[in-house]
């Protein structure tokens, strides 16, 4: 199962400095050549958001956030398209100062992105979210795919992984790839694999996958992956849904799951998903069976049930079963409700949970209000109904600036009563420059 | 030796293949505004029609769609919209952030200090793709 060679000089990935030099290099490119460009945009969204909340110790937090996301790109005169893309975060804490955690930052991506008209290929380079087959990491690097004939398309990805190494080191070069076979209305079959580094060079992780798009008939699609553990030597995950729309308005899926924890749980970086912390049973096995049903009425109502039986080799099993409703009508009002049972073999895991919430839009006025409710079938830590209680409010001071804010109310077996707040300031921007458009953030 | 000349090899068959496709990318931006939850059934007859996100278990399903035809969702996500829940470091639950917007299936709805624990028992496979190699600072605050 290795379609890797044991070891890629590291050396070469961990060069940060050239990196970061050939990424400034790339975005003032980017950022020229799309201002050159027929077609230019810059979008983005800022948002501050302010909250309030009370610690267990009874230690008022203030805490204030600044989220940026920008976006700008060209259409050059061959149809590619070049941008530059990024999102981050920072944080000051009005009221504590009295730890040096009162402030954090965080970059989420950067990264330029060369798209060309034909073959649906794209070279990324920078901090960015990479999704294929069995990758869904984010690396500070290169990614690459385009398609090839005859339906094959490939892609391929090398960097450095970004990781919070909270207790546990994470891995350090992190490379991989994805080749992919498909007739776009009736099937798609890929092969990926990754392999990451640790520091001294082990071997940290090693996983091969296998994923399936079947649409045999125009009601029917299967989508499912396998993947497995090189190091170990045994699968890590099957998972697997068959979806069917016999009728218009009727949708029923049923899907497989099965969980190898000592094959899955392998290099985490925090104690509390690692294998030795009692939590996580080395050993273990899950399988979960589900099935689920929605019928689509008239007038935007949506009712769906659905059930899925937990199995585990060591521990007891469970069952999660319940049904959902729900009304979207944007002018008048969206609301839904589900209740669900959870019959698990511990009293910790024998529960009814509830929500109910509603939105209603006013001109440029919105309210909404959400109950998330769990009724316990023996009290915890002497509770036994845990629940929270949010409503919200905004009001668009224009189609770019939007205030909002919302009151939470909760009470569980943690706290005895908490109530946070939250008011957050959103302005979105977009200029464009000839035909280009923009995406959704939401 | 052999490995070699298969380096050697390989990108140049990569390249020729490359060369002869000849595909029409997917739009960059999808050419019609689309605004809440979309049914690709409205305008799509073909695969694409498949991507309708009013289906129940669509939310369930996003990753795979991601992993496999990532192409499609960026004609309309911004990989921000992926960073609001996908996150390297993040200190407000989605479900906190756009509290707003109680429609939308952000995870961690409610008192999520207490839910997590039941989430963490029955199946804490799901915790791994977001917590178990990133953001995972909080969790040191009580699993040391």
């Amino acid at each position: 199962m290795k379609l890797f060679p044991q070891r890629i000089s590291s050396h070469l990935l961990n060069s940060g400095s050239k990196a970061a030099t050939l990424l400034s290099f790339l975005s003032i490119m980017a950022i020229s050549t799309s201002v050159l460009a027929a077609d230019f945009s810059v979008t983005g969204e800022s948002s501050t958001i302010l909250r309030f909340r009370t610690t267990v110790d009874s230690k008022d937090l203030y805490p204030a956030y600044e989220y940026l996301k920008l976006n700008t790109s060209g259409k050059l005169s061959d149809g590619s398209t070049l941008g530059l893309y990024f999102g981050g975060w920072g944080r000051v804490d009005l009221g504590d100062r009295s730890t040096d955690k009162y402030s954090e930052t965080d970059l989420q991506y950067l990264y330029a992105s060369y798209r060309l008209a034909n073959n649906n290929t794209s070279v990324n380079i920078g901090r960015q979210f990479v999704t294929e087959g069995v990758a869904a990491e984010k690396i500070d690097g290169l990614y690459v795919r385009g398609d090839l004939i005859a339906g094959l398309s490939a892609a391929a990805f090398v960097g450095k992984a970004v990781t919070t190494e909270t207790d546990l080191q994470g891995g350090k070069a992190i490379y991989g790839t994805r080749v992919s076979l498909s007739n776009p209305n009736i099937y798609s079959i890929g092969l990926s694999a990754l392999k990451s580094e640790s520091s001294q060079n082990a071997r940290y992780r090693e996983e091969e996958g296998f994923d399936i798009w079947l649409h045999p008939v125009k009601n029917i699609e299967l989508t499912g992956r396998s993947s497995y553990n090189s190091i170990t030597s045994n699968w890590m995950e099957h998972s697997y849904t068959l979806s069917a729309t016999p009728l218009k308005n009727l949708n029923i899926s049923t899907s497989l799951n099965s969980i190898n924890y000592t094959d899955y749980f392998y290099h985490m970086t925090t104690n509390a998903l690692s294998l030795n912390n009692g939590f996580i049973q080395p050993g273990e096995t899950m399988n979960a069976l589900g099935v689920a049903a929605s019928y689509n009425l008239p007038k935007n109502l949506t009712l769906s049930a659905d059930y899925k039986r937990y199995s585990y080799d060591i521990a007891g099993d469970a069952d999660y079963y319940g049904i959902n409703c729900k009304y979207s009508s944007p002018e008048i009002v969206t609301a839904g409700f589900g209740m669900h049972r959870m019959d698990g073999s511990t009293p910790r895991l024998r529960y009814l949970e509830t929500r109910l919430y509603a939105l209603k839009k006013i001109g440029a006025f919105d309210i909404s209000a959400d109950l998330f409710n769990i009724d316990f079938d023996n009290k915890i830590s002497g509770v036994k109904d845990s629940f929270s209680l949010t409503g919200s409010g905004g009001y668009e001071l224009n189609k770019q600036l939007k205030l909002a804010a919302n009151v939470e109310y909760s009470r569980s077996p943690d706290f005895d009563r908490e109530v946070k707040a939250l008011v957050k300031l959103t302005y979105l921007f977009d200029t464009n420059i000839g035909q280009g458009g923009n995406k959704s953030e939401k | 030796m052999k490995s070699k000349i298969l380096i050697l090899v390989l990108p140049m068959i990569l390249c020729c293949l490359y060369a002869c496709a000849n595909t029409r990318s997917i739009a960059v931006t999808h050419p019609e505004a689309v605004s809440g939850i979309p049914d690709c059934n409205e305008c799509h007859t073909d695969s694409y029609a498949l991507l309708n996100h009013k289906t129940p278990d669509f939310f369930k399903r996003h990753g795979f769609y991601a992993g496999t035809s990532r192409q499609a969702c960026v004609s309309c996500h911004s990989e921000g919209f992926c960073a609001d829940c996908h996150a390297h470091k993040e200190e407000i639950k989605p479900a906190d952030k756009f509290a707003d917007s109680p429609e939308r299936m952000l995870p961690h709805q409610g008192d999520y200090i207490s839910q997590h624990k039941f989430d963490g028992r029955t199946n804490p496979a799901s915790c791994v793709k977001c917590h178990g190699r990133q953001n995972n600072q909080r969790c040191a605050s009580c699993h040391k």
